[in-house]
């Protein structure tokens, strides 16, 4: 039991010890700052969050000024999320941002000490229409569709029209009322055609009172792309839920006491006040949201060569690493392309000239900085290695369609300049280009340093690729080990039957000679069967010694193989003579004893018989 | 006598046969050289291509083969050919040397071998398969000797026990090396601008660009496509026409 808690606590201490170690080796502090909405109306507030991961304290400002626009600080919450025993604590800086007059505004840049080091945010654009008509919400809060309904749902698009491939964030709003303990057991989901939706994330939920009625308010947010230009309903978003619903109207009671204006409020039944005086039904209900109309609008023709799709705001950043290199080796180029868009379409930006370069194919890694992954930034590391010498990284290219502008945008990379040391790499060989097509060309091209091996006559023995297990000689070969095995097995089992044999007749033999010697110490025998007897003994024992038949046993053979001499080998002799007579003389028959003095010394031979 | 007549009669026309085959082999192989030596390299990579599908590989013939597709600017299927002679033949220097220069002529992408396949590399399958053999049937003829005799020797227990261990290890290490990256499924890209992508067609999004001469391991083959793992250790689709498997099969 000792050794068992003692364990558990070694492996919590293990625990404990690895969440520290890499609680302590958490990446270093990151910002990034989103805005909850990039249209707005004026007087609509959006949100703005800043996020700083892997610090405890940073220095935020309470007020951003930015004409046009009010931004506060509203609030800030923390966040601990755990991924593989790694934790990461980030806090989230709040900022709620009313808009005074319509246009486009940049949110500056902030500047955020974190201990030593500052770190900056990017800028991010807000737009701002004065038409209150432009969000398909005609006002900031929910509507139920009826006063009397548990359950509604809304969804909420910023925009009525877009381009195709365009990502445009959507918000799902579901109200429950809070004393039908509703319970979600189904979607929601977005239904229609010509767009795809992204998978759901649940925002928050909060209590808001509308038409005097509190509901709870349970926000999800996706994004959605169109696939086609043309004019489609998004949605209505569907969505399963059970509710306590009251009796009945055939089973009213009085109206509640509460419900003064006559409200015909469902929750009016008594039901409610007292739910253990009658019991209520647990129903499924179906949600429907209104469809919203949405216009796609195609792309524009001349899309840059570098397009990829990529649809949104971005800006793009560019270093390489290392910057002295020998040619040949590889320099690593890191492009940051950061915004606001549909990443999944944010391709590597092109190499504008590649000529005396070899690419290779780059990496790429998505950071999202909101839940739906609208924006973030995405990294790309590309390989490049000069093949000649060079003065700087070729000019990179990213372009995208900005669907505000309504124009494509190509952004290009500042020139990196790198030093380029060593003659030329080993370029493709003239052998291996065959057909090139000028002269000038061939010159061109630099020689190559070395060249493949000569050609072999011989044309050597013939073989297989099938590896020699698969082979059927290999199996019939193992016929040899295998017969000799059997044979070897064979042998060992004869060897162990005939050891068997041998030791049964040889214990048999003893058996017998240990019968025949108790029989002769008795005084019931006849000298007859005496001698017999006695002689049969002496048999037997030189049997057992010599390895043969008793049988084949005679007194001078008796006498050598236990090495009698003189007189035991006289009295060993009579011994056999008188067993003869008395075998075939047919003296001394009846009710005649042997002496006590005879058997004596027959007894006393027949012990001394050793080898 | 007359047996002896018939055994000669029977063994005659066989090995007259496999002589002429030979002769006729080397005959073609000595044609497809001279080609070679003239500049003749499509020519020479046709001969050798006819001795190829004849079954009659060697090393040297992959090695000749892969020379010619690299004096005609194919590296793809010059290093398909040098990795066919390297699994023929181990220990083929010349094969060993051409091959390090396809590559970089490519800049073609290497498969990453597992640990224990790259340290199981000092033998061969046929060696692995020859040491299994040979300690399974030392470890038999152990145990049918300790079943049989009457005390159990030491010696005997440790030397079965011995046996069957290796046995077991050289098994170990044939699957290792045979069903590993560089195994028996190792293919190699033979075409320019090759895409390995995430499904079967040609839209699908693309994983990861090839070099002619990258190495592949096939895992799965769907009509015209083939599922493999790639050298940056992720799996894609890639068409089977662009790929040639290393090791063939008759």
């Amino acid at each position: 039991m000792s050794m068992h808690s003692s364990r558990i606590g070694l492996v919590l201490i293990a625990l404990i010890a690895g969440l520290g170690a890499n609680t302590a080796f958490t990446a270093s502090p990151s910002v990034t700052a989103v805005l909850g909405n990039s249209e707005a109306v004026v007087g609509q507030t959006v949100q703005m969050e800043i996020k700083v991961t892997g610090a405890n304290n940073a220095d935020l400002p309470a007020e951003i000024s930015v004409d046009g626009l009010e931004i506060h600080e509203t609030g800030t919450s923390r966040q601990f999320e755990m991924h593989n025993l790694t934790t990461n604590s980030s806090t989230v800086y709040i900022y709620t941002i009313l808009p005074l007059k319509p246009g486009t505004f940049t949110i500056p840049p902030q500047m955020i000490r974190v201990g030593s080091s500052s770190l900056r945010t990017p800028a991010l654009k807000l737009n701002v229409s004065d038409s209150p008509n432009r969000s398909t919400r005609s006002n900031q809060t929910a509507q139920p569709a009826s006063p009397n309904q548990l359950v509604f749902a809304e969804l909420i698009v910023p925009k009525k029209s877009a381009f195709v491939g365009e990502i445009v964030p959507a918000e799902i709003r579901l109200g429950f009322d809070p004393r039908a303990h509703p319970k979600l057991i189904d979607g929601p989901e977005v239904s229609g055609q010509g767009f795809t939706a992204q998978k759901l994330q649940q925002g928050g939920e909060n209590l808001e009172t509308i038409n005097g009625r509190t509901y709870d308010l349970v926000t999800f947010k996706t994004a959605i792309a169109a696939a086609r230009s043309g004019k489609f309903d998004l949605g209505p978003v569907k969505a399963k839920a059970q509710v306590l619903t009251p009796r009945g109207p055939g089973t009213r009671r009085s109206r509640s006491p509460f419900d003064l204006f006559n409200l015909d409020d469902p929750f009016s039944d008594p039901f409610f006040s007292d739910p253990f005086g009658q019991l209520g039904e647990r129903r499924e209900v179906e949600i429907n949201s209104d469809p919203v109309a949405f216009e796609v609008k195609p792309l524009p023709p001349n899309a840059p060569a570098s397009f990829s799709g990529a649809i949104g705001n971005f800006t793009m950043t560019t270093e390489a690493k290392p910057k002295s290199v020998l040619v040949g080796d590889p320099i690593t180029v890191t492009s940051t392309i950061s915004g606001r868009g549909n990443f999944d379409r944010v391709n590597a930006p092109a190499l504008e000239d590649d000529h005396g370069w070899h690419k290779y194919p780059p990496s790429s890694k998505f950071k999202q900085d909101d839940e739906v992954g609208i924006s973030g930034t995405k990294t790309f590391e590309m390989v490049l290695s000069p093949n000649e010498k060079k003065q700087s990284i070729p000019l990179l290219a990213f372009s995208y369609f900005d669907p505000v502008k309504e124009r494509y945008m190509t952004l290009h990379s500042d020139p990196i300049a790198i030093t380029v040391q060593g003659g030329a790499a080993p370029g493709p060989s003239i052998a291996a280009q065959p057909s090139s097509p000028t002269p000038a060309t061939m010159s061109a091209v630099p020689a190559k340093p070395q060249d493949i091996l000569y050609q072999l006559t011989e044309r050597g023995r013939m073989q297989s690729f099938m590896p020699l297990y698969a082979r059927p000689i290999f199996w019939t070969s193992q016929l040899i080990p295998l017969l000799i095995l059997l044979g070897f097995a064979g042998w060992k089992m004869r060897q162990a039957r005939i050891g068997n044999r041998e030791a049964r007749r040889i214990a048999a033999l003893q058996h017998e000679a240990a019968e025949l010697m108790r029989k002769l110490r008795r005084n019931d025998v006849s000298p007859r069967e005496y001698y017999a007897e006695a002689s049969r003994v002496v048999r037997v024992k030189a049997a057992l010694a010599r390895n043969t038949d008793p049988n084949a046993i005679d007194a001078e053979t008796a006498a050598d193989t236990f090495g009698l001499n003189g007189d035991s080998r006289e009295r060993l002799k009579r011994l056999f003579e008188q067993s003869d007579e008395l075998q075939y003389s047919g003296t001394h028959n009846g009710s005649e004893r042997i002496s006590p003095e005879t058997r004596h010394d027959v007894l006393e031979l027949l012990d001394d018989l050793r080898v | 006598m007359k047996g002896r007549r018939l055994l000669v009669g029977l063994c005659c026309p066989v090995i007259c046969t496999f002589v002429a085959a030979s002769s006729f082999a080397q005959t073609d192989f000595d044609k497809a050289n001279k080609e070679y030596a003239q500049g003749h390299f499509k020519e020479a990579i046709a001969d050798y291509g006819t001795l190829v599908r004849s079954g009659q590989w060697s090393a040297n013939l992959f090695y000749d083969l892969g020379n010619a597709y690299f004096r005609a600017g194919d590296f793809g299927r010059a290093i398909l050919n040098y990795e066919r002679s390297l699994a023929l033949e181990r220990h083929h220097p010349e094969a060993a040397a051409n091959l390090q220069i396809a590559r970089d002529e490519a800049r073609a992408l290497e498969m990453q071998q597992s640990w224990p396949e790259r340290y199981l590399q000092f033998a061969s399958v046929h060696q692995y398969s020859i040491v299994a053999a040979v300690a399974f049937w030392v470890g038999a003829f152990c145990t049918v000797a300790l079943i049989f005799a009457r005390r159990r020797s030491a010696r005997l227990i440790a030397l079965s026990i011995l046996s069957f261990s290796v046995y077991a290890l050289a098994i170990f290490a044939t699957y290792e090396i045979d069903h590993g990256n560089k195994g028996r499924a190792l293919a190699i890209i033979t075409d320019d601008n090759v895409q390995a992508r995430l499904a079967t067609a040609d839209t699908a999004n693309s994983i990861l660009a090839l070099p002619p001469g990258s190495e592949i391991k096939m895992l799965n083959t769907r009509g015209d496509w083939v599922y493999a793992e790639l050298p940056n250790n992720l799996r894609g689709w890639i068409p089977a026409k662009s790929t040639g498997l290393v090791r063939l099969s008759k």
